[in-house]
């Protein structure tokens, strides 16, 4: 499998994403209110020696993503780690309206509407498994479209749509997922899980392979579902041929002083790290210590 | 089919009913042997994906063919009510989803048919399951801030920020719609859970901003005979809330207690030793408290519930957290609001 980068860049600064405080978060949404503070802030990064961000496919993204287009010739070498879908779109969408019709109303303004769509607005029964894959092609060309251009190495699944279907336990929505990205987009598929010894077990069972899956990895075992135990024995027994491992939320959103974090993650058994931070001293020093 | 595991059934498969499919489906000693929806679309999808699932569009003939043991039922408010009482009668366990009914009486109905039954009843105010919030009772409960004396409950979200059609079940009131059915009442059930039922309900104003038949904001005051007071303020339609919020500041006679989902901060008028507290403030977040939970999806609160309900049946858990009989103080606050309230149309 194509080895993924080892640092990478994430984006919850950005876009007022803060998981302890509301305050903080409202902070962050001021400060990059004006979208040049934020192509300041991957500049530092650069500078830093990152060569990988992770970017949900949000609103603000499109706009990020052209940046990065008309200035290819400064950022040739960047690889970029999408993730989709922007779960908030949808959210508002679904509960003014119902799961089918928001899907329609969705799909309908992007101009991609076809015939499977038309049936699911009738009420129609008369859907095949064909049609529901299809259906989930075009969600997921509709997001990544604006990544286009773009030198895409991994396209992740949002955890929130990861987890649901994980508990579905669904064979097909998964192997479909995975061979769509590989074969269209030529990327490698992955998911993002806050239940990953879940997720690789099951991945396991249905000899889905090639896959990058990224989870919540602390000290603390924070958000990592459903216990630090588990995590530390799949990941120590995990062969990264088949999965390569990318943590996230490794400072446990602040309750771990960066040294102590680093050192635990230094010691597992992972390939790639996902970090955001938004001073020079954070992104300097985060990549200091995971290069140990 | 397996002998070890509960067999369950799902009414009601929109957001909810997914968000529950998935959790409990994860659970070892679980099997969910039906759906019942009335969108033939969403149940053609699952068939075609889960062969052996049985699928139906009326709740009865999920419960008299497929015979689960207990069902989860996540329909609109309105139809709570019928479905649990035909759970009833034929001796299946019910986890159902918040609010309770859409009326008083029909809560009271149902509580005492439970109570003389030794079938598990759960209804799904989730907060009660969240790691601050209980971090926080408990503290409350050991007299941390002394007696109580004032809260101020706060719920915000962005769910409604356009004028509405007024189509969907949320935008009417007989069905359980409207802010203060859909969204008050996890905070009044929040505040049971801290301080039992409050003795009496004044001052409800509610505002229609967007909702074409329902209120979107609502304030009341809530007070008990032993001299505690308590105010809530809820609105589904501020936009600056990107995702929900729900905090509850209490005051008391040694100082006092904020908490929301993420964290705590505590102020004390005296330092106290045995908890390692300073006199002033103290900030706790929820990486102090947290417990992993067993599967996560939307967070673990769901999954705590469920689990809880599961375990209940299972016989490996004693504690419910929110049986039939505490969701209806729940009913009977709301009756107050709704029996004494003013109207503001914006
Ligand atoms: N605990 C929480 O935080 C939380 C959050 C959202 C909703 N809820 C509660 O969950 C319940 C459902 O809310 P939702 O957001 O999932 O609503 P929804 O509108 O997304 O889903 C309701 C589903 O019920 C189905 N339905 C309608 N009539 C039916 C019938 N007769 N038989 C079977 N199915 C029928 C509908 O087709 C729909 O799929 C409500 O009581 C709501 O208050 C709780």
């Amino acid at each position: 499998m194509n080895q993924i980068d080892k640092i990478v860049f994430g984006d919850n600064q950005f876009f007022g994403i803060n998981h302890m405080s509301q305050e903080k978060a409202q902070q962050l949404s001021e400060q990059f209110y004006k979208i040049q503070n934020i192509f300041n802030v991957y500049d530092i990064a650069i500078d830093c020696g990152i060569k990988a961000i992770m970017l949900n496919s949000n609103q603000r993204a499109i706009d990020i993503c052209d940046y990065f287009r008309k200035n290819e010739s400064k950022y040739s070498d960047l690889n970029w780690y999408p993730s989709i879908p922007y779960p908030h779109k949808y959210a508002n969408i679904i509960s003014e309206k119902g799961i089918f019709p928001a899907i329609n109303e969705l799909l309908f303004s992007n101009n991609t509407a076809s015939g499977v769509l038309g049936m699911i607005a009738k009420g129609s029964s008369a859907i095949f498994t064909k049609d529901v894959i299809k259906l989930m092609q075009m969600l997921i060309d509709a997001e990544v479209k604006m990544f286009k251009g773009l030198n895409i190495k991994v396209i992740f699944l949002q955890n929130v749509v990861t987890d649901l279907l994980l508990g579905f336990g669904i064979k097909e929505v998964f192997e479909e997922y995975c061979s769509y990205i590989e074969n269209k987009y030529k990327v490698i598929p992955g998911l993002i899980t806050l239940n990953l010894p879940y997720c690789i077990t099951k991945l396991k069972e249905w000899n889905i392979k090639n896959v990058v899956i990224c989870s919540s990895i602390n000290k603390i075992g924070f958000t990592m579902s459903p216990n630090i135990a588990s995590y530390e024995e799949i990941i120590l027994n995990n062969n990264p041929n088949e999965y390569q491992i990318m943590a996230m939320s490794t400072l446990a959103s602040g309750a771990i002083p960066p040294i102590e974090a680093y050192e635990y993650i230094n010691n597992q058994n992972i390939q790639s790290v996902v970090f955001g931070a938004s001073s020079k001293k954070h992104i300097e020093e985060t990549v200091r210590l995971l290069k140990g | 089919m397996d002998k070890n595991k509960i067999k369950i059934g799902i009414i009601g498969f929109g957001r909810m009913g997914i968000t529950h499919y998935s959790i409990i489906n994860s659970h070892p000693n679980v099997e969910i042997v039906s759906v019942a929806d009335t969108s033939k679309t969403i149940l053609s999808i699952l068939k075609k994906f889960n062969k052996e699932l049985n699928v139906y569009t009326d709740y009865k003939e999920l419960i008299d063919e497929s015979k689960p043991d207990a069902i989860i039922i996540s329909t609109p408010p309105n139809l709570h009510y019928p479905i649990i009482k035909y759970a009833y009668e034929r001796g299946v366990h019910v986890f159902c989803e918040k609010p309770f009914t859409a009326n008083k009486q029909q809560a009271e109905e149902l509580t005492n048919l439970f109570a003389n039954s030794n079938l598990v009843n759960q209804i799904g105010f989730a907060a009660r399951y969240g790691d601050v919030l209980n971090k926080a009772k408990e503290l409350i409960d050991q007299k941390v801030i002394g007696d109580a004396i004032r809260f101020k409950g706060e719920m915000f979200s962005c769910a409604i920020i356009k004028k509405t059609s007024g189509t969907n079940w949320r935008d009417n009131e007989e069905n359980g719609g409207g802010v203060v059915y859909e969204m008050s009442s996890h905070m009044i059930d929040l505040i049971n859970y801290f301080f039992g039922e409050p003795d009496n309900v004044a001052g409800t104003v509610r505002n229609k901003v967007f909702s074409k038949n329902v209120d979107d904001l609502v304030s009341t005051t809530l007070i008990y005979n032993n001299g505690l007071v308590g105010t809530l303020y809820i609105n589904w339609s501020d936009e600056s809330y990107r995702k929900p919020m729900i905090s509850l500041e209490v005051f008391g006679s040694k100082g006092k207690i904020i908490a929301d989902f993420y964290g705590y901060k505590i102020f004390l008028s005296k330092e106290n030793k045995e908890l390692n507290l300073r006199k002033g403030w103290n900030t706790f977040y929820l990486t102090d408290v947290y417990k992993p939970t067993p599967f996560y999806v939307r967070g673990g609160e769901f999954t705590n519930q469920l689990y809880n309900f599961v375990e209940l049946i299972l016989g490996n858990q004693k504690t419910n957290l929110c049986d039939f009989a505490e969701a209806l103080k729940t009913e009977r606050i709301i009756d107050l609001m709704f029996k004494n309230s003013i109207t503001i149309n914006n």
